[in-house]
């Protein structure tokens, strides 16, 4: 399968590996710092977004257009329809329950 | 279609709101018998609109909601004609059209839709087809009934019986709907699998059926048809790299707030109005929305979508609207897409922090906990509290 990969296609591979691993960090950090639910639904399910989508181009990449490859494809297309409807439930639910969102100048919860 | 009359609600109106259902017809007759039978003077048949009246295309589906009213108004004076014990000329029965002037997206719309016109023609009753679900919006989450038991209109069911499931299977089994999502279910299965291993195109076949029987009245809320699905397929895949370049963009700008301890966010809940249908556009729009980072579509109501904007620059590209006239272009054309921002309409608003333009919006689905006057923003927090988080 991975048989001749070039030096340009291995680059972009490693660079695109990066960006994952680069937002996927982003997206742990908020997850830690933002200060209440709705912010850090933005960031556990945005940021993971591009993390998920750049780590997965690099796995079709390195897999080729055949089985594999193409199955990532399919898969950051599930990932960007799956993961906005998730984060707008948690979103909706936490708006339902009457939960006002973090402004500036209150406590962190 | 016959205007709303002056007549003297004496013995009381009864609004039914009606779509094609397979009970409808035993609806109409038992609406009737009621009136016959002294309970209610005149009869107004609605439906709801799926369209705005500036909207272009929609020429069919007005088309689709005359037949149907039509079919109505005739069911219920040949069941007025039978009727014996009444005076044709006593019951009157009122056909109409509600909601065109803007998109319902949910039962809080519909709701608010129906208790406008039960007050402007002095109903006080609304009886529901047992089959009814609003312009067939099987996205529709919260039952109908829930949401109008907090108006002060008196609700029932028509107390027709429903037909089999096994025939409305049947019914829906034949329609085109059914072979879209065969087809689509069947070659997702295939590119997955081997389309020329005979094993996965037998189990193929049998998971698209079972897909297609089980989902296609889920997934579709109308009829492909061609010339219109390809060419929205089309301009949707001119609006993805769009999209992708969007996300990009503001993931970074996100990522440089969310990793500088020095930049501030200042998180505010928003409100715009959005000039989109109902079902797929307002889904395409507001996922779009969500998977922007900075912007979190947190409920659609009213027409309006509530979002949640993590920083300022994320919540004035929420009000350019750049997101609006491209939903708008992938569902109803170039034309379509030309229209106002959002601020230039005047259709945002912000309930939180110190540019806050209206006041914070409770929960009210589920009849909420917050009270009146509970505080809006972080007004009574400490005013020399951080204003960074850590």
């Amino acid at each position: 399968m991975i048989d001749a990969i070039g030096p340009a296609r291995l680059a972009l591979i490693v660079a695109f590996s990066l960006l994952g691993l680069f937002f996927t960090f982003v997206s742990m950090t908020g997850v830690i710092r933002l200060p209440d639910v709705y912010s850090r639904a933005h960031t556990a399910s945005q940021a993971d977004t591009l993390g998920a989508g750049f780590t997965l181009a690099a796995v079709a990449l390195a897999a080729g257009w055949q089985g594999v490859g193409f199955k990532s494809v399919l898969l950051v297309f599930f990932i960007f329809v799956t993961n906005p409807t998730a984060a707008h439930a948690i979103a909706r639910a936490a708006f339902e329950a009457g939960i006002v969102p973090w402004t500036e100048g209150d406590e962190r919860r | 279609m016959a205007d709303a009359g002056e007549a003297a609600p004496k013995r009381g109106s009864v609004v039914v709101p009606v779509e094609s259902t397979p009970t409808l017809r035993a609806t109409v007759t038992h609406l009737v018998e009621s009136a016959a039978d002294g309970e209610f003077s005149s009869i107004h048949f609605v439906v709801f609109a799926t369209w705005r009246r500036d909207d272009p295309d929609t020429a069919d589906r007005e088309a689709a909601v005359d037949r149907l009213l039509e079919r109505v108004s005739t069911w219920a004076e040949a069941d007025l004609a039978d009727a014996d014990d009444v005076d044709v000329d006593d019951v009157e029965v009122v056909t109409a059209v509600v909601g065109d002037d803007e998109y319902l997206f949910g039962a809080d719309d519909y709701v608010r839709e129906l208790a406008a016109y039960a007050d402007e023609h002095g109903a006080e009753t609304v009886v529901l087809d047992p089959e009814y679900t609003p312009v067939g919006n099987t996205t529709l989450l919260q039952p109908l009934e829930f949401a109008l038991s907090s108006t002060d209109l008196a609700v029932r069911e028509a107390p027709v019986t429903r037909p089999t499931r096994r025939e409305r299977l049947r019914k829906e089994a034949t329609g085109i709907r059914f072979v879209a999502i065969f087809g689509l279910s069947l070659a997702f299965y295939l590119a997955l699998g081997d389309p020329l291993y005979p094993f996965d195109l037998v189990s193929g076949v049998a998971s698209a059926t079972i897909v297609a029987i089980t989902l296609s009245r889920i997934s579709l809320d109308a009829d492909p048809s061609l010339p219109r699905t390809p060419i929205r397929l089309l301009r949707g895949a001119v609006y993805v790299p769009v999209l992708l370049l969007e996300i990009l963009k503001s993931n970074l700008v996100v990522a440089r707030v969310i990793l500088d301890p020095r930049l501030p966010i200042d998180p505010t809940l928003n409100r715009v109005r959005v000039i989109v249908g109902s079902g797929l556009p307002i889904t395409t729009l507001a996922n779009s929305i969500t998977l922007t980072p900075g912007t979190l579509t947190v409920r659609a109501r009213d027409g309006n979508l509530y979002v949640h904007s993590l920083i300022p620059w994320a919540r004035e590209g929420l009000f350019d609207g750049s997101l609006e006239r491209w939903t708008r272009f992938v569902f109803y054309g170039r034309e379509a897409a030309r229209l106002p921002t959002p601020r230039e309409r005047d259709d945002v608003g912000i309930f939180q922090g110190p540019d806050a333009t209206e006041e914070y919006p409770g929960a009210r689905s589920d009849g909420g906990t917050r009270e009146e006057g509970d505080p809006v923003d972080g007004s009574v927090a400490d005013a020399d509290e951080e204003v960074t988080p850590e």
